[in-house]
């Protein structure tokens, strides 16, 4: 699975934390960061961010495939 | 010789007195009959299941805003002007003056003192143990949004009443939504005095608008629609969410128990909360050009109408939907709208519920229901009007 993040729309809500706190955090700005390289989700953060970007309020956060 | 797809009929008004107090039957009939429903009453297309819901409120430029998204044409014409009702690039502005004071970011600034706030609210109650849950819930939201937003001290009085109104005006014409007529268009005029006379406190939301006005990054008359768009949401919403929360760990202390062995279950509660007892019932979008939503053709124009709650408690999507459980994982859950629109005052939102939650965990061993529940009747916002309790001391 690959993840798109706008930023312009994301409002920091951290849901996406929350669900995948391994794949995702707000920084001290609350401004989103991945832990991994690039926009392909690692094969165990799979299920967590695919719940991420089902939770994300403002659907900032994508899956792109 | 194509098929024509029978679009299932649904006859009773969702908007009677005893739909508003009694609407989950309602809901369960409409998801039985299928994904895409057509309200005869109402003349639109109702989606009372978890996966079309969320498909509209994802896709914002099929299913688009700016034709309003009440369920009669007046309210749509005068919420004109409004970030609710509207699409793109102008959505995006208007969001963006305010939605920036209302991220979790801007509102760390401001948790000590709703969580102080929250405290006093939650001590308060205790110390009269017998209490009405919604004036409970009515006092955190009352004493931090209008300052927020920069309403006057003048006239706050009216804040509520106005702000049901405004809901109400935005179901179908009934007689629900003309008796509060006068009372939503009382608020539209009284912010555009405000906004005439320059009278929101210093360093608001609303100082920020009237700063953008003066700027030309918005014309002056969107100021006061505004202004409402941002106050009218965040008092009865937020007001259900605690009342709803009190009323539901008094019929489930078991639940209540375990919030306070683990008060770290504080954020997903407020979820559970919100997805079991969604805030508002249901806002409409339009179909912007000739598209299909599960299957069904839906011409151009059509208005379907997104039922939050009833997508809170699909069983395609929730395991045991009616039960309360705060262990579960309602992230998800469409209560707060999702995608472009999503409520931007969520954040504030759960700022207020947990730090209630939170405070009063502390303080209170359990909730027991002191009389019978008595639920408001709103065309939009799902809540309780009145319930007795007794807060049992911790």
């Amino acid at each position: 699975m690959k993840i798109s993040v706008d930023y312009a729309r994301c409002e920091g809500h951290g849901l996406c934390a929350d669900q995948a706190p391994d794949a995702f955090s707000l920084d001290d700005d609350a401004e989103l960061t991945y832990h991994f390289e690039g926009l392909e989700v690692p094969d165990e953060h799979q299920a967590a961010a695919g719940a991420a970007v089902n939770a994300c309020p403002v659907a900032a956060l994508r899956a792109l495939s | 010789m194509p098929m024509r797809t029978a679009i299932p009929v649904y006859h009773p008004d969702l908007y009677s007195a005893s739909a508003i107090r009694d609407t989950y039957p309602h809901y369960a009939a409409l998801r039985e009959l299928g994904p895409v429903v057509w309200l005869s009453k109402h003349k639109v297309y109702a989606l009372p299941r978890y996966a079309e819901c969320k498909q509209v409120l994802l896709d914002d430029e099929t299913f688009v805003s700016s034709d309003g998204v009440a369920l009669n044409p007046v309210a749509n014409r005068v919420g004109q002007g409004t970030t609710l009702f509207s699409d793109g690039d102008d959505h995006a502005r208007r969001r963006s003056l305010l939605a920036h004071r209302l991220t979790p970011r801007a509102l760390r600034t401001m948790k000590d003192t709703v969580d102080k706030q929250a405290a006093a609210v939650a001590e308060a109650a205790v110390a009269r143990r017998t209490v009405d849950a919604v004036e409970v819930a009515m006092a955190l939201p009352l004493s931090v949004v209008p300052d927020l937003v920069g309403w006057p001290r003048q006239g706050r009085e009216h804040l509520l009443r106005w702000a049901g109104a405004t809901f109400d005006a935005m179901g179908p014409l009934n007689r629900q939504a003309v008796r509060t007529l006068p009372a939503s268009l009382g608020m539209l005029r009284y912010a555009r005095a405000v906004v005439r006379d320059r009278s929101v406190l210093d360093g608001s939301m609303g100082h920020d608008l009237l700063r953008a006005a003066d700027d030309g990054r918005i014309m002056p008359a969107e100021c006061a629609t505004m202004m409402i768009d941002y106050l009218a949401p965040s008092l009865d919403t937020t007001i259900s969410a605690i009342s709803s929360a009190l009323h539901l760990f008094a019929a489930h202390p078991e639940q209540w128990c375990m919030l306070k062995a683990d008060p770290d279950l504080v954020p997903k509660a407020v979820n559970e909360v919100v997805r079991y007892e969604s805030p508002i019932r249901a806002f409409s979008r339009a179909a912007a050009h000739d598209t299909e939503l599960a299957g069904v053709p839906l011409p151009k124009g059509s208005r379907v109408l997104v039922l939050y709650g009833s997508a809170n408690r699909d069983p395609l999507e929730w395991d045991a939907p009616d039960t309360f459980d705060i262990r579960r994982d309602a992230a998800r859950q469409l209560g707060f709208g999702q995608g472009t629109h999503g409520c931007a005052g969520q954040g504030l939102a759960r700022l207020e519920t947990s730090a209630l939650l939170s405070a009063l965990v502390e303080r209170v061993d359990r909730i027991e229901v002191a009389g019978p529940p008595e639920w408001a009747l709103n065309n939009v916002i799902h809540r309780l009007e009145r319930l007795p309790l007794e807060l049992i001391p911790a």
